[in-house]
């Protein structure tokens, strides 16, 4: 049996959402599924001493993404051997990102559920807007949704008024 | 045998290659491209023997496919002839998980079934035999029935030539304002619309009585046969003897739209009547909507593809049936009757979707049966009657859980907005047994949830009626119906919502 969080009844394996109070059941399995969005959230006092959160990478040869969210100061990594989706985690209509940005504020800041993704090809970059509400910039410059835009090294990149700094190892 | 070998090429010729019209051309098309043609043709013909051939066909083509009879028996012979092995319906199954863990408890797994026209089909319009009954009481009076009569007008302009239309009006008596036939002046039946005046009380039956006898006048199984209920007030002292109509018009293959405006109708009655017939009912909370209501129940009767659509589960050893229900075009609980589980109809151009919640009790690793699906229904498009399409589903256990499967993002939108519906249904269960507290909290959280699939309106509703409860013990009677018709109309297709 699992119960739900919010009501405490009581239901079968696999329910995915509550009889009585309508609860998305499976949301804390669904995060569990993909290892690039379980980054533990830290905070930071002050942006000088970054808590890195990390997910180990497979091969050596794999890069990495790292993305520093600038009013939060929160630093992730990905290692790239998939896509990477930004955006905010809403279950009732299944969004599921890589980049769950919505403890950064991502709400209020104008941040899409589906907002923008990084792909790889070779050995460079690219970033896509997903037609979101606020658009993605990259230094500056506004993106043509669903156009990728090829992304370097200390690019800026803005999601609404949200603003993340990037680097590639 | 040479008489079998005309008969052949008759079947053979395409008469709509012929004009060059599609298979679901329209009369007016039809006789437009024949007008075309002929006009070309006839002036050439004289002089050249393989035109005045061709003028020859293009005659022949018209004349049966201008004939609404003759057309429908060309198509029900050609589609003898082409598409007889082919299932007319498609199928889709797909399950929250395709694997399950063995566990040493009974688990839950979601099926979704989606019914739609098999794509190579093409689709063919039937007949429409409609009965607009229009509620005149007083309580109409003013922009009420104004609009109605726009909306009236409508669609006297949006029917074929070829459509059959009847009008009755009620109050605490029917007259009939025009009598079931094909639309040919329609200014005329316009004036005849416009002269309707309000007077008088509500008595449903009366209506109902009169539509039905004038759609059974003209009916036959190869038409739609409709009658589309309008009502703004209680009926008094009638109401089983509108459900004993509604019964009849279910054995005559006649469907009954109800739609109830304002606040003062009796919903439960109008929704039995619907249920009873095969028809869908409705919620018009503004006058100003009428139009739209009667616009898109129309074009959902023309678009008929398929009827008397049901299905039956034989479940697998271990498997029980939870609940299941219709999440597309609308959302209802289905409920076993005589013959299966009942769908109505299938439109040409909306999918029927049915999610199934399963149980399955402990098993051991490998492929189990879950359920046998018999999907039963009338396609009348190609003349065919309890077409049968046989599924058979299974699922896999494995013994621990190997991978995170990701349930299927359809599935966990459909099941949200079930959810919200269930909790809808929970409310009015709750008020029904006097637990008011736990109704009002219950709105509260289902506005939550409105608010996060980003349905605005709905939301309002059922916070300001939660408040309401919370104060005076009950319900709006507007916001009552406001939720029961809304929450069961969450529509299943992706909607831009909020800032997102």
């Amino acid at each position: 049996m699992i119960k739900c969080p919010s009501c405490q009844k009581k239901h079968p394996p696999n329910t995915l959402f509550c009889d009585e109070c309508g609860t998305y059941l499976a949301a804390e399995a669904d995060k569990r599924t993909d290892p690039l969005a379980t980054g533990q959230v830290d905070w930071l006092e002050e942006d000088q001493n970054l808590v890195v959160t990390s997910v180990e990478s497979r091969t050596d040869r794999t890069m990495t993404l790292k993305l520093l969210i600038r009013d939060s100061g929160r630093l992730v990594e990905f290692p790239l051997v998939k896509e990477i989706n930004i955006g905010r985690l809403d279950a009732a209509s299944a969004t599921f990102p890589d980049l769950d940005l919505t403890v950064d504020g991502g709400l209020e800041k104008g941040v899409s559920r589906r907002h923008a993704r990084i792909t790889q090809e070779g050995t460079d970059l690219f970033i896509e807007d997903l037609g979101s509400v606020n658009g993605t910039l990259v230094n500056g410059k506004r993106l043509t949704p669903y156009l990728p835009h090829p992304l370097q090294s200390g690019d800026e990149i803005r999601l609404g008024e949200m603003v993340l700094r990037v680097s590639i190892v | 045998m040479p008489y079998m070998g005309v008969s052949v090429m008759a079947v053979e010729t395409d008469y709509y290659a012929v004009l060059g019209v599609s298979r679901s051309a329209t009369a007016q098309e039809i006789q437009k491209a024949y007008h075309a043609l002929a006009r070309r043709l006839h002036s050439e013909a004289a002089q050249d023997a393989t035109l005045a051939e061709q003028f020859r066909r293009v005659q022949e083509a018209y004349e049966v496919l201008n004939d609404p009879e003759k057309r429908l028996e060309y198509d029900r012979q050609q589609a003898g002839g082409k598409l007889a092995e082919g299932p007319a319906i498609d199928l889709q199954v797909t399950l929250s998980h395709r694997s399950l863990p063995c566990l040493d408890e009974e688990q839950m797994l979601y099926a979704m079934i989606e019914i739609t026209p098999s794509p190579h089909i093409e689709m063919r319009r039937l007949l429409l035999n409609l009965c607009l009954v229009l509620d005149r009481s007083t309580s109409m009076q003013g922009l009420r029935l104004q609009r109605v009569k726009e909306a009236t007008h409508y669609i006297i302009d949006y029917l074929d030539d070829e459509a059959i239309l009847s009008i009755v009006t009620f109050s605490d008596r029917a007259e009939v304002v025009l009598s079931g036939q094909r639309l040919e002046d329609r200014v005329r039946i316009k004036a005849l619309v416009s002269a309707i005046r309000s007077s008088g009380g509500t008595e449903i039956f009366q209506g109902l009585q009169a539509g039905l006898i004038e759609l059974e006048r003209v009916r036959s199984p190869e038409m739609v046969n409709h009658l589309i209920l309008l009502t703004d007030g209680q009926t008094y002292g009638d109401e089983e003897k509108c459900l004993l109509a509604a019964d009849r018009a279910s054995r005559h293959q006649i469907g009954i739209s109800t739609m109830g405006i304002g606040q003062d109708w009796n919903d439960k009655l109008l929704d039995e009547i619907a249920l009873r017939s095969g028809g869908t009912s409705a919620y018009i909370d503004s006058a100003a909507k009428v139009t739209s209501f009667f616009r898109d129940k129309v074009h959902s009767l023309v678009n008929v593809f398929a009827r008397e659509l049901r299905y039956t589960l034989e479940f697998g050893e271990g498997v029980r049936l939870k609940d299941s229900f219709l999440v597309s075009p609308y959302i209802a609980r289905l409920q076993e009757r005589e013959g299966g589980f009942h769908l109505g109809q299938l439109s040409a151009d909306t999918p029927t979707v049915i999610l199934l919640e399963c149980l399955i009790s402990p098993k051991l690793p490998g492929l189990h049966r879950l359920f046998q699906l018999e999907l039963v229904g009338d396609v009348p498009v190609l003349g065919r009657q309890s077409e049968r399409i046989k599924r058979e589903v299974e699922v896999n256990f494995a013994p621990t859980r190997e991978l995170e499967e990701t349930v299927p993002p359809r599935i966990v939108s459909a099941l949200g907005k079930l959810a919200i519906f269930k909790m809808q249904e929970k409310t009015m269960s709750d008020l029904e047994r006097g637990q008011v507290e736990q109704a009002s909290q219950r709105l509260e959280t289902m506005a939550t949830r409105l608010l996060n699939i980003g349905e605005l309106e709905l939301a309002k509703s059922a916070l300001l009626e939660a408040g309401r409860l919370a104060r005076s013990g009950h319900l709006s009677p507007e916001g009552r119906k406001k939720i029961r018709y809304g929450t069961r109309s969450l529509s299943l297709l992706p909607k831009e919502v909020r800032g997102d």
